[in-house]
């Protein structure tokens, strides 16, 4: 790692200036936010898996005293621009983009899908009419699975599709594949599966839309991911000008994904608010947030390894099929990210990749916290097997197969460069850590006592940046934005189109533009969720360390030098010989000629320095990303489990990571352990459940299960030395890492554990009653 | 119906449907939106309040029924406008990220170190276990009220 002078707040674990506020109850959530005649609305949403709305009776809900409007599917359309639905283009839904409304009108395509909305003085009101809303259904032969959906014969969700592909069948080869295999001493032949587990933010979706009839302007109070791209979808799908919407967006209770975009909930609010003039708030409750926001990862694959007899890895072929969900959201993007990232760190010849995409009548596909993880978690549980078949430790098959650094840089087969990867480093120092001769050695003695212990490892790299395009030159984050600005009280502010919700980012850029400005930490500003005054931009794909922490860098750069430029005038002085130290500019070595920022601000404001000083003293820096580089490490868990009871107990949690630059260490860790516990939810506890009817069977808490703090271990986390890849910036993003390998890492120490009974897991999700169903089906 | 109760440490009335949860009550009627409603179904914990003494779930609690009582919620732990010290340690430890669970696990923990002040790790994890966060993966939560149980004992 870069090394962190003292006095620099960079590197430091600064503590947060979110958390006052956090701490003391003063936050401001979008539930939060109390206007005067204020509606609230609910909605009637189905409890059918697919059917034909063939009538809706609304009359009774209407005439419930303090019920003010009930819509219809069909009354919100008339009050509403038709699709195709811009969140789904983006998402690079399939093509044809399915057609559908924002309330159901003619189908209802999953168990909650919304067909009306009511609108009332209280929640308690609205909820009590939605009760008195008669829907009449004529049932539709439900799409509960991948399976169902791929066969020709199934009834079509979307009736422009004219079947159940949303994302048809395609492939692309790298490599010699077909030679490769050939020539390989030994094909291996794997089915895995990964289940459908959802995001489940602690705060669910919601708004307040709020519309002025005199000016036209729609306010959208939102708990999103981007302002701008919420205003984007509001006003496509409302049909007014971007610059009449105005979204802003306050704390927010967590996403890990979801929150993207406008809903068709959240569209449907802001219809509402329109048509009556008066703000009106929605709020989703967990029933509707576990049911209906979104769900993610239920991807099958069919691999194919080529292997030689020394353990090389030599070519893997890919068949993968991803079931979508019913509405377009994320789906048909995935598949394209885990083309490119199947390699991962390891010099494998060639990759087969072909894919489909389903539609089922299930909750949307949507981000969860590194999209693409099932890249991770085939291949590392292919290891794995591979391993087991082979006889070697399967730490000795990584290492067999991992790229080691050189220059020019190995490359992925599908093409990006593995430029500063630093995996190697990080096997090793995990298998130092937890000592594998010394945990066999104790392994073997334990089974003899009939304790089962076993160790698993897994390793992932992450496009946290990512390596500029070897072709185009570019990076693969685009650019970042961000202006800043000398305020005359001495502040910097900073304005972002980052919308942080649990990422920190108040503290972590302030620390960055503090010290390259040269002013004390809290006299640096972030501002963030307000259309009307930050740039484009989006939290997400672990981009703001490197894309946002570099343009508050430079930027804070660039206002330093017209700030210095101004004050040269101002005292008189060469620009080459001033600088800024904590608020004051000063002649370098000479304390007595210190100026304080704000002093120079205020006389810059007064405008009286001549038309030939610049005394604007603000900033819009952009910033592509520079050099780039990749984050990655290696994760270890120690597990037990109970044969008699399938319980799986983590003893030990050991993680080896690279994420470049530290901004702050304890919210780089934080990020790391959360991400974790979201994958040890995943194996452990958390499944999005269906039965054969498409009737959604966990939608609360009991069903549902979140890991709790007796479920998550201590994480012990070490810090690798990183290579520096850019002169400036080398902070990396650390978001999703977590979450992407903690999965393979933990069923490979359960399937370690369970290696006397000769169990082999090609799956994901391993309740105790799962675990049990194994070892038996071995036995 | 009209109820009166006391509410960090004010007595507060107010009109109120006896259907109405406590949680409602506070955030809507009171205007303390501190306490957040995670599920309403008294799982995740984000709205655990303290009820003479007892932490509780203010979803499944009606208002009516705190009637007459002592209320505390997380706009009532500091002390002139300064963080206590559980709330400071927590700040020190980095405990939390987006906020959301925070009222819960603040006033949970608040109700639970005041009857077993010398509670080490285990116990710690264990009276948290019914507040669920999904940003952290609790250790800096558990290192955090461990650090406040200390600075309580010490003050």
């Amino acid at each position: 790692m870069a090394e962190i002078l003292a006095e620099r707040y960079t590197g430091a674990s600064i503590k947060r200036s979110e958390d006052p506020r956090i701490l003391t109850g003063h936050g401001r959530y979008v539930d939060d936010i109390k206007l005067p005649a204020m509606l609230h609305a609910a909605f009637v949403r189905s409890p059918i898996a697919h059917a034909r709305v063939t009538g809706i009776d609304v009359s009774a809900a209407r005439e419930l005293p303090g019920v003010v409007a009930v819509y219809t599917g069909a009354d919100i359309e008339s009050m509403t621009v038709p699709g195709p639905d811009l969140m789904a283009s983006m998402m690079g839904g399939g093509n044809p983009i399915p057609e559908f409304t924002l309330l159901a009108t003619d189908k209802v395509r999953l168990v909650g899908d919304p067909v009306a909305v009511v609108v009332a003085e209280s929640r308690y009101i609205a909820e009590d009419a939605c009760e008195l809303v008669e829907v009449d259904y004529d049932d539709l032969p439900p799409v509960a699975s991948a399976e169902v959906a791929l066969d020709p014969g199934s009834t079509p969700i979307f009736a422009n599709l004219g079947d159940n592909i949303a994302a048809p069948r395609k492939r692309k080869d790298f490599g010699e594949l077909e030679e490769v295999f050939a020539s390989a001493d030994r094909v291996a032949e794997f089915r895995i599966d990964v289940h459908r587990h959802q995001n489940v933010p602690m705060e669910g979706r919601g708004c307040v839309a709020v519309f002025d009839g005199e000016s036209g302007l729609l306010t959208i109070h939102a708990a999103t991911q981007s302002v701008h791209i919420t205003r984007m979808a509001v006003a496509t799908r409302l049909g007014i000008e971007p610059d009449k919407v105005r979204v802003l967006s306050g704390d927010i209770g967590g996403s890990f994904g979801l929150k993207i975009g406008a809903s068709r909930e959240e569209l449907a609010v802001a219809a509402a608010a329109r048509g009556l003039s008066r703000p009106v708030k929605w709020i989703e409750d967990r029933g509707e947030n576990l049911m209906t926001s979104g769900q993610a990862r239920e991807e099958s694959f069919d691999v194919r390894a080529a292997v030689s007899n020394d353990g090389e890895l030599l070519a893997l072929d890919v068949k993968m099929v991803i079931d979508t969900g019913s509405y377009p959201a994320m789906g048909g993007m995935v598949p394209g990210i885990i083309e490119a990232m199947l390699p991962g760190p390891y010099k494998m010849q060639a990759l087969g990749f072909e894919s489909v995409g389903v539609v089922t009548n299930k909750a949307p596909y949507v981000a969860y916290r590194g999209p693409w993880a099932s890249e991770t978690f085939v291949r590392e549980r292919i290891l794995d097997l591979l391993a087991k078949d082979l006889g070697v430790e399967p730490l000795d098959i990584r290492l067999r197969n991992v790229a080691e650094r050189s220059d020019p840089p190995a490359s992925m087969v599908t093409g990006r460069p593995l430029v500063g990867v630093t995996t190697k480093e990080s096997l090793e120092r995990v298998a130092q850590l937890v000592d594998i001769p010394a945990f066999r050695r104790r392994q073997a003695d334990e089974r003899a006592r009939g304790r089962h212990l076993g160790l698993g490892i897994a390793t992932f790299i992450e496009a946290a940046p990512g390596p500029r395009s070897p072709e185009s030159g570019q990076g693969l984050m685009g650019m970042e934005r961000m202006r800043l600005r000398l305020d005359d009280d001495g502040v910097v502010t900073l304005f972002t189109g980052q919308m942080p919700h649990g990422q920190s980012h108040q503290t972590t850029l302030a620390q960055i533009a503090a010290d390259e400005f040269g002013v004390p930490f809290e006299q640096v500003r972030v501002v963030v969720g307000d259309t009307d005054v930050v740039p484009f931009g989006m939290t997400g794909g672990s981009r703001s360390a490197t894309m946002t922490g570099g343009v508050a860098l430079h930027g804070a750069r660039q206002l330093k030098a017209k700030v210095l430029d101004f004050a040269s005038h101002l005292m008189e002085a060469s620009v080459d010989d001033l600088d800024i130290t904590d608020g004051r500019v000063e002649v370098r070595g000479d304390p007595s000629s210190a100026i304080a920022v704000a002093e120079v601000a205020r006389q810059a404001a007064s405008g009286q320095s001549g038309d030939d000083v610049d005394g604007n003293l603000e900033v819009e820096a952009s910033y592509d990303g520079g050099e780039g580089g990749w984050s990655g490490g290696t994760h270890a868990a120690i597990v037990e489990v109970d044969v008699e009871t399938g319980l799986v107990k983590i003893e030990r949690y050991v993680v080896a990571e690279d994420c470049g630059a530290l901004i702050n260490p304890a919210i780089v860790e934080g990020q790391i352990r959360g991400g974790v516990a979201q994958g040890i939810g995943a194996v452990l506890l958390e499944r999005s459940a269906y039965d054969e009817d498409g009737n959604f069977q966990s939608a609360t808490f009991m069903d549902y299960l979140l890991p709790t703090a007796c479920d998550i271990p201590r994480i012990e986390i070490e810090h690798l030395e990183t290579v520096p890849l850019d002169a400036d910036v080398n902070f990396r993003g650390v978001g999703e890492g977590g979450m992407i390998v903690a999965p393979p890492t933990l069923v490979n120490a359960i399937e370690d554990a369970l290696s006397p009974f000769g169990v082999r897991i090609y799956e994901q999700h391993l309740p105790p009653a799962r675990i049990l169903e194994l070892i038996d089906a071995a036995g | 119906m009209e109820i009166s109760l006391n509410v960090n440490g004010a007595q507060r009335s107010a009109s109120t449907e006896p259907r109405k949860t406590l949680a409602d009550f506070l955030r809507d009627d009171l205007e303390l939106t501190g306490t957040h409603v995670g599920c309403e179904h008294g799982v995740c914990g984000a709205c655990t309040v303290i009820l003479d003494g007892r932490a509780v779930r203010s979803c499944l609690l009606l208002a009516v029924q705190a009637a007459g009582s002592e209320v505390t919620t997380i706009e009532g732990l500091a002390l002139d406008g300064e963080m206590n010290p559980l709330q400071q340690s927590l700040w020190d430890s980095h405990s939390f990220q987006c906020g959301f669970c925070t009222p819960g696990f603040v006033m949970q923990a608040t109700a639970f170190l005041a009857d077993h002040p010398d509670a080490g790790e285990q116990e710690i994890r264990e009276a948290l276990s019914g507040n669920i966060c999904r940003c952290t993966g609790y250790q800096s939560i558990i290192d955090g009220v461990l650090r406040g149980a200390e600075r309580m004992r010490q003050s």
